[in-house]
């Protein structure tokens, strides 16, 4: 079993073996092609009993097929002392004399080789990612550098209390959730930022700093000075001493990072393909479906976004309009006749078809004519981290004040019945199936909340973060206590941060 | 060969030919993956290794060890969804 492979496969590798070997791993291990699948299948039985079971093996040195589980394969060996034969399941080459699978490199790399190779033109669609193995330089690195972080259940790295500046606790919770969002961590930590700013103002790189600072091991609070003025320069409208939104400094610190991203113009020639992780971690898109009341023609527009803004009971936009065709029917286990409400309840709200009104008509590109018409929002591609931003300050034109409703919000969230795909199975008579088991991708863990305490004019925010799956503490500026589940979801609520359970490949 | 391995050889070539064999493999790795079948599979193997020392076990003894537990864990609503699916690609 020894991974230096064994002496005996010497006689093997002679002459043109490499092309040979390809060639049974082509032919009939990994059939890519239809021709070769179908050759596959009519030659791979065993030449002894005929079955196509029994972990078939293939001679190295002949044509020969034969079951290793009935030996057939094993007395092929021995009366022609051909020792070499490779399975036909999983490609291993197994040694006769040494009896056992070796491990030889070349081998092993040509097989790696026409694997992918074969998955490429078989099933395109399945993963072809293997496990990652390390390399040379890698090995290196890690035998020089041999202190290891153990993460242990109890163990506080990751946290770190933030000092107030002066009404800058809407800055710190934000920071909080950034810092505890696992994707975002896992870039800044694995050093995947290359600045090519010039001067010294990348935000992009105080983030990097700052993750580096809360995963130092230090547990005296972080003085947060140099993000502060960074804020300040690059989003004046954040600037001054006063309490400020923290939604606000959301958005506006993910678009200076996504603006500092690649300052050296590559994005101002492609705005449309920015891969930035802001991108790729928080850019949902919203699908927005006008249709007209006359000819039902459906107008269909896609714009991006980084958080979805609910309205909220209470607010002077009434709730529940009686909509047509409104259900009572269960979402997400809930309904919304009873108890309090939810936050599937403010996204069915968000969803719901709107009658635009006499006084919004719409130009109808089907009827040429100002028509009626409603329009529906839907989910049309959702974010890795999905940021929901419960409306509770109203400015409006008579008054200005807090909504302090409480509103419910699960652990666990299930986006699919606000997709824009859902809305088109419904439209079309399918039943929602049973979704595929392997189709895991609209559901949702919670990981932050940000909340805010006292009234519009005078108010203090604090967060609730998420670390190693179950344990949760909250943030209140330099203060880092435990908290507990029922904590976080009897807490009012302002920013919920969810982020996807299941990862996958673009 | 007796009829039944004849149907089964017809069958497996059927599903070799069109690939489905290979999509099956992957279906099936996935609910084995998700019903925590590898993971038990995987703790029984490293028992067996242990127990027979690292440097002499062979492939031949995890084979023969780990196949009749393998068998018997994997869940019945595996088993059925599979059937399912080679029934409606014979259809």
């Amino acid at each position: 079993m020894s991974p230096a492979g064994c002496s005996h496969v010497n006689g093997y590798k002679v002459e043109n073996w490499k092309q040979n070997l390809r060639v049974i791993y082509q032919c009939f291990v990994w059939s890519g092609t239809a021709e070769t699948r179908r050759r596959k299948a009519k030659s791979c039985i065993c030449h002894m009993c005929g079955a196509h079971l029994n972990r078939l093996h293939s001679c190295l040195y002949c044509v020969f097929f034969g079951c290793f589980t009935k030996k057939h394969i094993h007395e092929h060996a021995k009366s022609k002392r051909h020792n070499l034969a490779i399975d036909l399941l999983y490609g291993g080459i197994y040694c006769f004399v040494c009896q056992d699978y070796i491990y030889d490199k070349d081998m092993e790399q040509i097989a790696k080789e026409e694997q992918r190779k074969a998955w490429k033109f078989a099933v395109p669609n399945l993963l072809t990612y293997t496990t990652w193995e390390p390399t040379k330089r890698e090995l290196e690195l890690l035998r020089h550098n041999p202190k290891r972080r153990k993460i242990t259940t109890n163990c506080t790295i990751g946290l770190r209390g933030l000092i107030n500046l002066g009404n800058t606790c809407f800055m710190n919770c934000i920071v909080q959730a950034l810092t505890h969002t696992p994707l975002l961590r896992d870039f800044f930590l694995s050093d995947r930022h290359k600045c090519e700013m010039q001067s010294n103002s990348c935000l992009v790189c105080e983030m990097s700093q700052l993750f580096q600072e809360f995963y130092s091991g230090h547990r005296s609070p972080h003085i947060p000075f140099r993000l502060l003025h960074l804020v300040w320069t690059h989003a004046r409208h954040l600037a001054g001493y006063e309490q400020q939104d923290a939604h606000e400094f959301l958005i506006a610190a993910l678009d200076v990072l996504h603006r500092h991203w690649d300052d050296n113009g590559k994005k101002a020639n492609n705005p449309n393909h920015c891969n930035c992780i802001i991108d790729q971690i928080f850019t949902g898109g919203l699908q927005s479906d006008v249709t007209c009341q006359v000819c039902h023609g459906v107008s269909t527009t896609i714009d991006p976004f980084w958080d979805i803004s609910l309205d909220l009971p209470g607010s002077s936009t009434p709730f529940w309009p009686l909509s047509p065709g409104g259900d009572g029917s269960t979402v997400n286990g809930e309904s919304h006749m009873t108890g309090p409400t939810t936050l599937t309840d403010c996204l069915r709200r968000f969803t719901r078809p709107e009658h635009l009104g006499s006084s919004a008509k719409i130009k109808c590109g089907g009827c040429h004519s100002y028509q009626e018409s409603t329009k529906q929002l839907t989910m049309k591609k959702l974010p890795i981290v999905a940021c929901f931003h419960l409306k509770r300050f109203e400015h409006s034109a008579k008054l200005r004040r807090k909504i302090t409703t409480y509103v419910s919000f699960p652990l666990e969230l299930d986006m699919t019945p606000f997709m824009a795909s859902s809305k088109e199975s419904r439209m079309n008579g399918q039943y929602q199936q049973t979704v595929d088991i392997l189709n895991n991708d609209n559901k949702y863990s919670l990981f932050a909340v940000v909340n805010h305490q006292g009234t519009l004019e005078s108010g203090h925010y604090t967060s609730f973060i998420r670390q190693h799956k179950d344990q949760w503490f909250k943030c209140d500026d330099a203060i880092i206590t435990k908290a507990s589940i029922k904590d976080v979801l009897d807490s009012e609520g302002y920013l919920l941060f969810y982020h996807k359970q299941f990862l996958e490949y673009e | 060969m007796s009829k039944d391995s004849q149907m089964r050889a017809a069958i497996n070539q059927k599903l070799i030919e069109m690939g489905e064999r290979e999509r099956l493999k992957e279906l099936m790795r996935a609910k084995l993956v998700e019903c925590g079948w590898k993971d038990q599979l995987k703790a029984h193997c490293k028992d067996v290794i242990i127990e027979k020392g690292l440097e002499h076990v062979t492939v031949e003894d995890l084979v023969t060890e780990v196949t009749p537990k393998g068998r018997a864990l994997v869940p019945d609503s595996v088993k059925k969804e599979l059937l399912q699916r080679i029934r409606a690609f014979l259809a």
